[in-house]
């Protein structure tokens, strides 16, 4: 399939550029933390709750909290419609989610305790995995927890011989390969990185490198949203 | 050297200087310090410290709270302080001899208390002291890193709305704010107001003038 | 919590620190690799029982008849499962496969999908029937490295496998047609960080010690097919180039093994 045209892809992006990102921060009343993001055709919504009482009691670690990520796909978030509940797809993004957030949030603090992060996705279009991450890192922040720093997250890939930025889905679905990414921006240093698909060495430096930029661009875009987030503070009646 | 001005807004792991004393919500890696959290810098002289606008509530000695009572034991209460974590109240703080008493005689399941925090573990784990039954009245739900501001400083925002509204106001550093009166809607709405608006200037001002309105 | 772990990772970290391995090995240096085509030969269609070092796993393939996907209607299926059998540690529990598992399988199955070493399209069989590949790996003894070990066994075991007589409908079990038709080896290669130092191929102890992980699995000396970061640490950009140097390098090494 065809999906680069005159140097364009489908969608008018040039080879290194985002979708469009919209963050938005504070969205949920009940939860302590929240936030939503719509990343290019993404609707993803993230909330936190915690550190409150771990249960089972089993799981408590008298030396830190244990943070849960759980992501989760909505039946209706793609065309096909997806059975409900945790599939295997869904219980690996949970599991590395968890330990990419687990990097940044000070757990000793607090603990026995359990920190849970729920990831929404309620409409889906490639790289849902790096858009939850990237919400759950605002929520996180919106949820006053420390962390040592925040998870920024975004995928390259291999599309008609050409490492590109941020696939959209036709891209995912027919390109030759996937690397979802994300960083501790302050370090640079790698916290999710998977690759599949087909990639020469010198290659996979090259999207390597792209999805980090990638990342620190998203970086700069949670930053503006959370520092946004309490200036819209109203005062009135 | 500070790179951040007092009132800017940080993110967790944001630069906030290098060579700086801080306090809470900074931590330090080499020369630089960093925010910890997402809020609000607090900067003077020489020290650094960074205002979350939300959060749980984590005990703290010396802390006063409001608590529920949630099970009798044999010699000792377990009480729930809208944290992570459970608390305990030795039966000694009512009785010589709680074994040969049943404490329940002092607080039943259910009962809400005042206390305050008297020791706490490197576990979190927390005990109680001096209780106090709040009969009556109603608790309500704060965002506890706004109480601050509920209190106001020397208690000049608490004092306010005490006064103003004629109530009986206790409030916890957990959170939970107990309320009596005749005009308990009136204070919840002033309170909900002061957390609502926590991280504005000239607060205590307005809602003076706005209780003084009312009242007239 | 893992009182194994508490006790030794801080013994653990500080010898790699100083370049050294409970074991005795180089940093970079695999366990003995032992792969033993065919172990239950019997009765399923190919199989293989892997010892890497101390951790033993086994593969078997199951080659059953089924309706193939809607949106690959030529194409043979494969699919991969894992049991973590209680046998192979105290920490392994019965009941569904937990996260560590699926990921693993997850894992796997990229490495053999995204590569295509199946070449699915030879199991067609006719129109709305196609065969599937049927790859579960069995955890036997857990002595590090499961990832490696389990990616080992089953390309061993689709190696090793014989593709059944198809005839009137019907599987004709113990007569075979020919091998299953593969065109790749793809090799998983594990590199952990453990402190600032980056090794191959952790045993249990180093596993407890470890911060982050990064399996990468290879095909041909210059293709890379899937990739895999786990744990709570994080990788610098020269930690992940020399995993991906090392996967390289070992998968090389490895492949020669398994294709013998």
């Amino acid at each position: 399939m065809e999906l680069i045209k005159d140097g364009k892809r489908l969608d008018g992006r040039g080879f290194n550029e985002l979708r469009d990102i919209k963050i938005e921060v504070g969205v949920l009343n009940r939860a302590i933390g929240s936030a939503y993001v719509e990343w290019g055709r993404n609707k993803v919504m993230a909330a936190v709750y915690g550190p409150r009482e771990m249960h089972p009691k089993f799981l408590r670690d008298p030396t830190k909290a244990v943070l849960r990520c759980i992501y989760n796909m909505a039946p209706f978030s793609v065309e096909d419609r997806k059975r409900p509940g945790p599939d295997r797809r869904s219980v690996e993004i949970s599991k590395i989610s968890s330990e990419a957030l687990s990097h940044v949030v000070m757990l000793e603090r607090y603990p026995n305790s359990a920190i849970d992060v729920y990831v929404e996705i309620l409409q889906a279009d490639a790289g849902t995995r790096c858009v939850g991450l990237t919400a759950a890192s605002v929520a996180l922040a919106d949820a006053g927890i420390p962390m040592k720093d925040m998870v920024a997250s975004c995928a390259s890939g291999k599309v008609n011989g050409e490492i590109v930025l941020d696939l959209m889905k036709e891209e995912d679905n027919y390109g030759d390969c996937d690397l979802p990414l994300a960083v501790i921006p302050r370090r640079k240093e790698v916290v999710l990185l998977q690759m599949d698909g087909k990639l020469t060495q010198d290659e996979f430096k090259k999207a390597y490198e792209v999805a980090i930029d990638g990342s620190m661009q998203v970086y700069e875009i949670q930053k503006n949203a959370l520092l946004k987030s309490v200036n819209e503070v109203k005062i009135g009646e | 050297m500070l790179h951040i001005k007092d009132r800017d807004l940080v993110i967790p792991g944001q630069l906030i200087g290098e060579n700086v004393r801080h306090d809470m919500n900074c931590f330090r890696e080499g020369d630089n310090v960093y925010s910890s959290i997402h809020g609000m810098v607090r900067a003077d002289e020489n020290m650094v410290k960074v205002i979350p606008s939300t959060g749980e509530y984590i005990p703290k000695e010396g802390d006063l709270i409001i608590g529920v009572v949630a099970e009798v034991m044999m010699s000792w209460w377990l009480v729930d302080i809208n944290s992570p974590y459970m608390c305990s109240m030795r039966g000694e703080e009512m009785t010589r001899e709680p074994l040969n008493n049943d404490l329940n005689k002092y607080f039943k399941t259910g009962d809400t208390i005042s206390a305050k925090v008297s020791r706490v573990d490197e576990v979190n784990s927390c005990q109680l002291s001096r209780p106090w039954k709040l009969e009556d009245g109603l608790t309500i739900n704060v965002n506890p890193k706004r109480i601050p501001r509920v209190v106001g400083r020397k208690k000049s925002m608490l004092n306010i709305i005490k006064e103003k509204t004629g109530s009986k106001i206790v409030v916890g550093q957990n959170g939970w704010i107990w309320i009596k009166g005749n005009k308990t809607e009136l204070a919840i709405e002033k309170i909900k107001k002061v957390e609502r608006e926590a991280q504005t200037q000239g607060l205590t001002d307005r809602i003076t003038e706005m209780l003084e309105k009312r009242n007239r | 919590m893992n009182i194994e772990a508490y006790l030794r990772k801080d013994y653990i970290t500080n010898l790699i620190k100083e370049g050294k391995r409970l074991d005795n090995r180089k940093l970079d240096e695999y366990r003995k690799i032992e792969i033993q085509k065919g172990y239950v030969g019997e009765k399923a269609s190919g199989s293989a029982f892997v010892k890497l070092g101390d951790t033993k796993v086994l593969a078997g393939i199951s080659m059953n008849v089924g309706t193939p996907y809607p949106d690959s209607p030529a194409s043979g299926i494969m699919t991969v499962n894992t049991e973590f059998r209680p046998m192979a540690s105290p920490h392994f529990e019965t009941g569904p496969p937990g996260e560590k598992a699926v990921e693993l399988a997850r894992v796997v199955d990229r490495g053999i999908r995204e590569s295509g070493s199946i070449d699915t399209g030879k199991l067609f069989i006719e129109d709305g029937k196609v065969w599937i590949v049927f790859i579960d790996i069995h955890m036997i003894d857990d002595g590090g490295n499961l990832m490696d070990a389990a990616g080992i066994a089953a390309i061993s075991a689709l190696l090793d496998t014989k593709l059944p007589k198809y005839e009137d409908n019907q599987v004709i079990r113990g007569e075979f047609v020919g091998k299953l038709p593969m065109t790749g080896t793809p090799v998983p290669c594990t590199s952990v960080k453990v402190g600032d130092t980056m090794l191959s191929d952790p045993a249990t102890d180093e596993e407890y010690a470890m911060d982050s992980r990064l399996t990468v699995t290879t095909t041909t000396a210059d293709m890379m097919n899937a990739m895999q970061k786990g744990g709570k640490g994080s990788f610098t950009d020269e930690n992940v180039m020399q995993a991906v140097d090392l996967s390289f390098k070992h998968g090389k090494e490895i492949r020669k093994l398994v294709e013998k």
